[in-house]
């Protein structure tokens, strides 16, 4: 529905009407609902398994995002009252991912910005090196889009060279 | 937003940064395998740095970086140990293996 509007003239300027885009019905799909506002709340070993699956989705089209934060997981209101009553605060890793695609009906945490499909995990100190290890497996496995260094060109050219004079080397050896 | 060119500026005043205010301090990293593109970003809501990457080189140095946010995030801000039991590993070892050969 292309055309200007006619603006209303017994108004301030401030008031102007503006167009609302048309939507066509696939974008009103992806809109996201309520329930997109969900984040669900998982055990290390499957969040390191729907994290590796968000990879394997997002090879022809998407982004995946992962934050790292310190987090108590509890409330400001009740951090103030634990550091006034003189209990320390054990913070811990807050690990979120997501790719911005499709929406999650589980409620477990609810969050104000727009993330559509994350998923989150609390680390203690003890799963450390384990999820570490993992998580760099992760990563290390589906970033292969990555460009390599161009060195390698060069390393091929100078082995060709030292293998020519390996070749030279051992009939000297032989005759000495 | 400051896309920082060098890697090690960029992890630098990024711990730098998530020291300062370990509260409200985050990473992320954006990962886009149809681009081959690597954006990391660590902010405090107030400042915010970012590096941009497509080198394979790059994912090597972040996943090292990864583990000091980790270990900074769950022990606490005033832990020097983990950059530095990081890097004498690193340089330990190759000092054992030098001159080891007896003339």
């Amino acid at each position: 529905m292309v055309g200007s509007l006619a603006q209303p003239t017994h108004l301030p300027p401030y008031f102007k009407l503006r167009k609302v885009s048309s939507k066509s019905a696939r974008e009103r799909e992806r809109e996201p609902s309520l329930f997109a506002f969900a984040m669900v709340l998982l055990q290390p070993d499957p969040f390191l398994n729907e994290l590796t699956s968000m990879y394997e989705r997002t090879t022809e089209r998407g982004s995946v995002w992962v934050t790292l934060k310190r987090s108590s997981m509890k409330s400001k209101a009740k951090r103030n009252k634990m550091t006034s009553a003189g209990e320390t605060i054990e913070y811990r890793c807050l690990v979120r991912a997501t790719d911005g695609k499709k929406t999650i009906s589980t409620v477990m945490e609810c969050q104000s910005k727009l993330v559509l499909l994350s998923f989150e995990y609390k680390l203690s100190a003890k799963d450390h090196l384990r999820f570490q290890a993992s998580y760099a497996t992760i990563l290390k496995a589906h970033m292969s889009a990555l460009k390599k260094r161009e060195r390698r060109d060069k390393k091929k050219a100078g082995d060709g060279q030292t293998k020519q004079e390996d070749l030279k080397k051992p009939p000297k050896k032989s005759s000495s | 937003m400051v896309y920082i060119s060098s890697w090690d500026e960029f992890a630098e005043r990024s711990i730098q940064l998530f020291r300062a205010d370990p509260q409200s301090s985050r990473y992320v990293m954006k990962y886009r395998h149809c681009d081959g593109k690597l954006v990391l970003k660590v902010t405090d809501n107030r400042e915010c740095l970012k590096f941009k990457t497509d080198q394979a080189q790059d994912a090597r140095k972040m996943e090292k970086l990864n583990n000091i946010f980790f270990t900074l995030m769950a022990r606490g801000p005033d832990v020097d140990i983990s950059e530095v039991s990081g890097k004498e590993q690193s340089e330990a070892q190759p000092t054992k293996k030098g001159r080891g050969r007896k003339q």
